[in-house]
């Protein structure tokens, strides 16, 4: 069983109590409302810099516009109280709304854009906020300020500064414990995966855009949130708060605390905190003690300051991904691979595929059928369009014209995760695992979940068999395979061949009905290449058909059902094996035949 | 508007554009070959500006100033590479490693702003010209008046980047440096030591700032916190011709300083938002700026 | 909400009630000043807590009843900080009284917590017209200043503008202070039925302002009203475009620094509020002192003669105070009275309808003239 991989729930949820009575005892235990100032900056900071975290620790995707979304969700916040008259709580939903809609739209630059290019976008936008904030004097009041902002106070003078302080460290908790949910289900990930290689991510079934945009919008809701704080706890607001030191701020405390872990932003924002405190007085030297302490703690605790908490409380509040896993004993029930349903047409049709490159024509009018339970392979010298075919199928390229069936039905027009879900899978020529995912959670990757978010953010928080059930299936995959006990390394750590077996194990946990494969046994020895055969026989045993992309002629003869030819882009030859084989287009085609052999080609699909 | 003020604000534009440039190629060059570079670019520039005031008021001729910063700043430059990106390379595979060099090249900059301050304080500071006797120097250029200085800034940042681009494609460094760029692991085959190269793109980084330091002085009032303004703008020069094309950097440059100067003619109000907008939506129409190829990660 | 004490300095005030005023004890004088960031701020705030120091050590050195202790931090001229400071310096530091800061923004951020926790401040060189105004009404106001008042110096400016220029144009920046004051010298010039010939702005961190005053010699301004930061920047392109106006301003222009950059024979005619009148021996006593006192680092003699009166406000009401805590301190500034101020402030500067050190009367016109601003006759 796997009980040790499971994780009782109640031990990461009584930090969160702690946390909660932490929270609420400390302004009754403290009389100094200095103290419970910071204690309030420190929180809405923290949810800031949670929403920087997800989007640059698990997407990837650089932001250098934060305090635009913070100033965003702050001035909404004051404009809608001050000048509106909205209740503060509604004026704050509105003011973080309006921070939502402004990174949805610069999620769809980031679309468009990666890296240097969409930290230099973000910039430029936090730039025009900041411009806006200064200059709109009739909207924003500029340097000046707005006046009239109410104080989330609930109207007493006395308390009304730990009542703040308890409706900010009641969200903050709820975003921390969102945020865990997602650094510990399929939403990390997804992330990861997509931050690694969003073609691979693609054909694995996530839909990048969607991701990548949505995860814009959640890190801008968050830094409007806490821009809708800031507005409320000194109930006055200038632009002169909302430059870009802001933004490096969150992003120096995103960094010191821990890039992608859990408490990273809680204790890299208190750290920023502490030490603005401590050389508030140091004005001389204080750039050059900022300075020093980033060099030291980023040279010397790469990790940021929550590794070294880590090493000391890991038993606490990380869930294990390293160890647990590798204990898992072999099942009690056995697995079999998924099965297919079965079909009796062709699971996969390709109609007179073109598609063309410029002026160059890398495929030109070809036409393949696979069938149930078959492996059909496509070879053909280098640039023949095995590759372009392969990704026209896959949907990361559009091909100019003909048709793609999956199952009878017409996917020509659906982008590849849209496919991916209908039941096509593919494997990569130099394969695409998340480097920094174990390989149970590559396989893990694979499988679809039938839980939605919402019930799977509820069996997290209160479940103890949380996803145990998905872990056990990705285990009975590797166990198939024949590495299950290299289930919680990573992958760069895995040698070849194994990692080539990781990857068709992850694609076959997308209980494909098709199953595309570029090269798999590219680069490996004979054993290895024994080892991948006999897999890709048990996956077609399973009902799975098979397009096998090969240059290995020796171990596509052996396997292959059925096998496509192309020279130039064109087909040449289909047929059995043997029929191929012998056939002399097919090998003039390898042996450098001539150009007009390869142009008659098409007198030979009569025969096929 | 009148020709002698077209001409007027087109060598205001140049001038900046040119300093643009030459920060611009900086971050080019360090990011061709590591993917990371200075974000204290700017600073780098500001402290060489200062170091060449501080000169050439001790009364130091011009040619010495300029070898003595270039010499200090590339110095700083092989510092950089030591102390604050070379113990990075550890750390590469670690969650978030690729982004830290931000944050240590900040912490860089940091250190070199407030040793700046403490050296020469923190007000405005007045850098004499470099080859005038006076500041009131100026030229007719076609009914335009235009300092000596500036029209020399034009001039040598457009000489010293044809020199930078003979050095990259024309000698056998600079085509170690593209051989890195391409692959570290394939370079090191073929014989390239690739961590001098890394040394070596970061000194020259440096050294474009010295250059850009030196000229930059006498042109505008030197302070020191004025370096986040010129990374800005070489970050964004840099974007807008796209990281991947030393060409597209100086059209990009020129391109942001002309739209700069004529943005702040037309509308002043605003003056700063217009070349921002330039880049938003050049990024938006051509995402890796107007000459960078876009690569597909199909594998 | 009244300070919490917990100190043992509310229980010595409360015994020193008695005595009529307090007895020798330490002060804390807290200060909250941008001292990093753009010289626009770090050349006001430096130079402020130069004058402020100065009056300490002057106190000190004449046997000064109390032992004063300034606490002073950086905002970094950011809003947030600057509340979170003004916080600290109330809670933890236990301060009677702050002086601060530069921004008037910041003024305005915490301003209103002061008034509301009932501790004085003593804003300056902040410069808004707002700043007491708003609070005056209050009773008590906590809120006082020893700075410029902007209204005063373009009121000034513009009676003499108007009077000797045709044509006026109008260089300001971005930041919400220049809009602020770009707004008030455009309705001081309505009231006086001018029209500006020319306005435009520029962002604070700019390094050219070549189209900006391009546009003012295509529009033949004769006086240019300067009020962008970075008052150096104006006169750079004169030379190049054969352009020669007038330039008057912000008392920015006033800044030993803003001559070291221009050069003597470029600011010569230059125009600015004033509040220090250099013909006076107490300016140039004061002026040597300040230079004695921190060589290279003095550069703003107004600045620090403000400063400086603060601070002489500030150590005179604490021998004054009948209590040494916050409300004692206010009631002890708004009746201070026998200063011998370096700047124009009056020997009572304050009066329960009066929270500024600056009126309207003792704010004039200066003038560039060989290296000197002198009083400006007009």
């Amino acid at each position: 069983m796997f009980a040790e991989t499971s994780f009782s729930p109640w031990l990461r949820n009584g930090a969160y109590v702690a946390i909660a009575v932490a929270i609420a005892l400390f302004p009754l235990l403290t009389g100094n409302t200095f103290h419970i100032h910071l204690a309030q900056t420190l929180l809405y900071t923290t949810i800031a810099v949670i929403g920087l975290n997800l989007l640059l620790g698990l997407s990837g995707q650089m932001s250098l516009g934060q305090a635009g979304f913070y100033a965003i969700g702050a001035y909404g916040s004051a404009l809608l109280t001050a000048k509106l008259g909205w209740p503060i709580a509604a004026a704050m939903l509105g003011g973080i709304a309006l921070a939502g809609a402004a990174g949805c739209l610069v999620g769809l630059v980031a679309l468009r854009t990666r890296g240097l290019y969409l930290a230099m976008a973000t910039l430029a936008f936090g730039f025009m906020v900041e411009i806006a904030t200064q200059r709109w004097v009739d909207l924003t009041g500029g340097t000046m300020g707005i006046y009239g902002i109410p104080a989330l106070d609930f109207g007493s003078s006395t308390m009304g500064k730990a009542y703040f302080l308890w409706v900010v460290g009641a969200v903050y908790l709820a975003v921390q414990i969102t945020s865990d949910y997602v650094m510990h289900s399929r939403v990390r990930r997804n992330l990861l995966a997509l931050k690694e290689n969003e073609s691979a991510a693609r054909t694995a079934g996530i839909n990048v855009p969607v991701w990548r945009t949505a995860v814009f919008a959640v890190s801008s809701v968050l830094a409007g949130t806490a821009g809708a704080f800031f507005t409320h706890q000194n109930a006055y607001i200038n632009s002169d708060a909302f430059t870009l030191n802001l933004t490096l701020t969150m992003l120096i405390a995103t960094v010191i605390g821990g890039l992608g872990a859990s408490y990273g932003p809680l204790i890299g924002t208190l750290i920023t905190l502490m030490i603005a405190e401590l050389i508030a007085s140091l004005y001389d030297v204080s750039f050059l003690v900022n300075g020093i302490i980033l060099l030291t703690v980023l040279l010397l605790f790469p990790q940021g300051a929550i590794g070294l908490v880590q090493s000391v409380g890991k038993f606490l509040f990380a869930r294990s991904s390293e160890g647990s896993e590798t204990q898992a004993a072999p099942t009690d029930r056995a697995f079999a691979l998924p099965v297919a349903p079965p079909s009796t047409g062709p699971t996969l049709v390709v109609e007179n595929l073109t598609k063309r490159y410029g002026g160059v024509v890398a495929v030109r009018d070809v036409s393949l059928a696979i069938e149930y339970g078959k492996i059909h392979a496509l070879i053909g010298p280098n640039g023949a369009g095995k590759s372009t075919l392969i990704n026209c199928v896959s949907g990361l390229y559009r091909a100019d014209s003909g048709r793609i069936l999956l199952n009878g039905k017409d996917v020509s027009s659906l982008p590849a995760h849209a496919r991916a879900h209908m039941g096509l899978s593919r494997t990569f020529q130099n394969l695409q695992l998340v480097g920094s995912l174990t390989v149970l959670e590559n396989v893990q990757l694979g499988i679809r979940s039938t839980r939605s978010m919402p019930a799977d953010f509820f069996s997290w928080l209160l479940s103890s068999t949380f996803e145990v059930e998905e872990r056990a299936r990705a285990l009975a995959l590797l166990q198939q395979f024949g590495i299950a006990h290299l289930a919680a390394a990573r992958p760069e750590d895995l040698p070849y061949g194994h990692r080539k077996l990781a990857e068709l194990a992850r694609a076959m946990a997308e209980e494909p009905t098709v199953m595309l494969l570029d090269e798999p046994v590219a680069g490996l020895n004979d054993r290895e290449a024994q080892e991948i055969a006999d897999v890709i026989r048990r996956i077609r045993a399973s009902g799975t058909s098979i397009l096998l992309v090969e240059h290995n002629m020796e171990f596509v003869m052996k396997l292959a059902d059925r096998v496509t030819v192309l020279d130039y882009g064109e087909r040449i030859a289909q047929g059995a094996p043997a029929e191929v084989q012998v056939d002399p287009r097919v090998i003039e085609a390898y042996l450098g035949g001539s150009l007009e052999q390869s142009n008659s080609a098409g007198k030979l699909e009569a025969a096929s | 508007m009148s020709a002698a003020n077209f001409v007027q604000l087109l060598l205001s534009g140049l001038a900046m554009g040119a300093i643009y440039a030459l920060t611009a190629t900086g971050l080019f060059i360090a990011h061709l070959a590591t993917t990371r570079l200075n974000f204290g670019q700017g600073d780098f520039l500001m402290f060489a500006a200062y170091l060449s005031m501080a000169l050439l008021l001790a009364g130091v001729p011009v040619a010495l100033v300029m070898a003595v910063v270039i010499v200090v700043l590339a110095l700083m430059g092989w510092g950089l590479e030591r102390f604050a990106i070379r113990p990075l390379d550890r750390m590469r595979a670690l969650v978030g490693g690729q982004y830290s060099w931000i944050l240590t090249t900040m912490g860089v900059a940091l250190i070199v702003q407030n040793v700046v301050t403490l050296v020469w304080g923190k007000s405005s500071q007045y850098s004499p010209p470099l080859f005038s006797a006076n500041r009131q120097n100026v030229v007719q250029v076609f009914g335009a008046g235009v300092f000596v200085e500036e029209l020399l800034v034009i001039v040598v940042a457009l000489v010293a980047i044809l020199l930078f681009y003979a050095l990259l494609f024309r000698t056998r460094q600079g085509r170690a440096i593209y051989a890195v760029a391409f692959s570290p692991e394939t370079a090191a085959l073929l014989g390239v030591n690739v961590r001098r190269t890394v040394v070596l793109v970061f000194v020259l980084a440096s050294v474009l700032a010295a250059l850009s330091g030196v000229l930059v002085g006498p042109i505008v009032t030197v302070h020191p916190f004025m370096g986040l303004v010129f990374t800005v703008k070489a970050f964004a020069v840099a974007s807008l011709g796209g990281f991947a094309n030393p060409l597209g950097i100086l059209i990009g440059a020129i391109l942001f300083g002309v739209v700069e100067s004529f943005s702040n003619y037309i509308n002043s109000a605003f003056g700063d938002l217009y070349p921002l907008l330039l880049v938003l939506a050049l990024l938006v129409i051509k995402p890796s700026g107007l000459f960078g190829e876009a690569k597909t990660d199909v594998r | 909400m009244a300070i919490k004490h917990g100190s043992a300095l509310a229980l010595l005030a409360g015994f020193a009630l008695s005595i009529g005023s307090a007895s020798a004890e330490n002060v804390k004088i807290g200060v909250v000043q941008g001292l990093s960031g753009p010289p626009a701020i770090t050349d006001f705030g430096e130079s402020y807590l130069q004058g402020i120091k100065l009056a300490v050590k002057d106190y000190e050195a004449k046997g000064g009843k109390h032992k004063i202790e300034l606490v002073v931090y950086d905002d970094e001229a950011n809003p947030q900080k600057a509340v979170s400071l003004v916080q600290r310096l109330m809670q933890n530091d236990n301060v009677p009284v702050i002086i601060g800061t530069v921004s008037s923004g910041n003024v305005l951020a915490f301003a209103p917590i002061m008034q509301k926790a009932g501790v004085p401040l003593v804003a300056g060189p902040s410069i808004a017209t707002n700043i007491t105004a708003q609070f005056i009404k209050e009773s008590p106001s906590y809120i006082f200043r020893c700075s410029m008042v902007e209204k005063f110096q373009i009121e000034s400016m513009l009676d003499w503008g108007t009077k000797t220029f045709k044509k006026i144009g109008l260089v300001h920046s971005t930041t919400g202070y220049a809009v602020f004051a770009a707004k008030e010298i455009q309705e001081g010039l309505k009231a006086r039925n001018v029209q500006l010939v020319a306005v435009e702005s520029a962002a604070p961190n700019v390094s050219d302002l070549t189209p900006q005053l391009l546009k003012m010699k295509e529009a033949g301004a004769e006086l240019v009203l300067n009020f962008h930061e970075s008052f150096e920047l104006i006169y750079r392109p004169m030379a190049k475009l054969d352009y020669r106006p007038i330039i008057a301003g912000n008392w920015g222009l006033s800044s030993l620094k803003v001559l070291q950059i221009v050069g003597q024979k470029e600011i010569e005619g230059t125009v600015m509020g004033q509040a220090l009148d250099m013909a006076l021996d107490s300016s140039k006593a004061f002026v040597s002192r300040m230079e004695k006192e921190y060589g290279k680092a003095f550069r703003w003699p107004v600045i620090a003669a403000l400063g400086y009166d603060a601070g002489q406000v500030v150590l005179k009401a604490a021998d004054t105070a009948k209590t040494l805590d916050p409300k004692g301190m206010r009631d002890a500034l708004e009746a201070v009275d026998g200063i011998q101020a370096i700047s124009a402030t009056p020997a009572k500067p304050f009066g329960p309808q009066d929270h500024e050190c600056l009126d309207r009367e003792h704010v004039f016109l200066g003038v560039w003239k060989d290296g000197q601003v002198v009083r400006l006759k007009y």
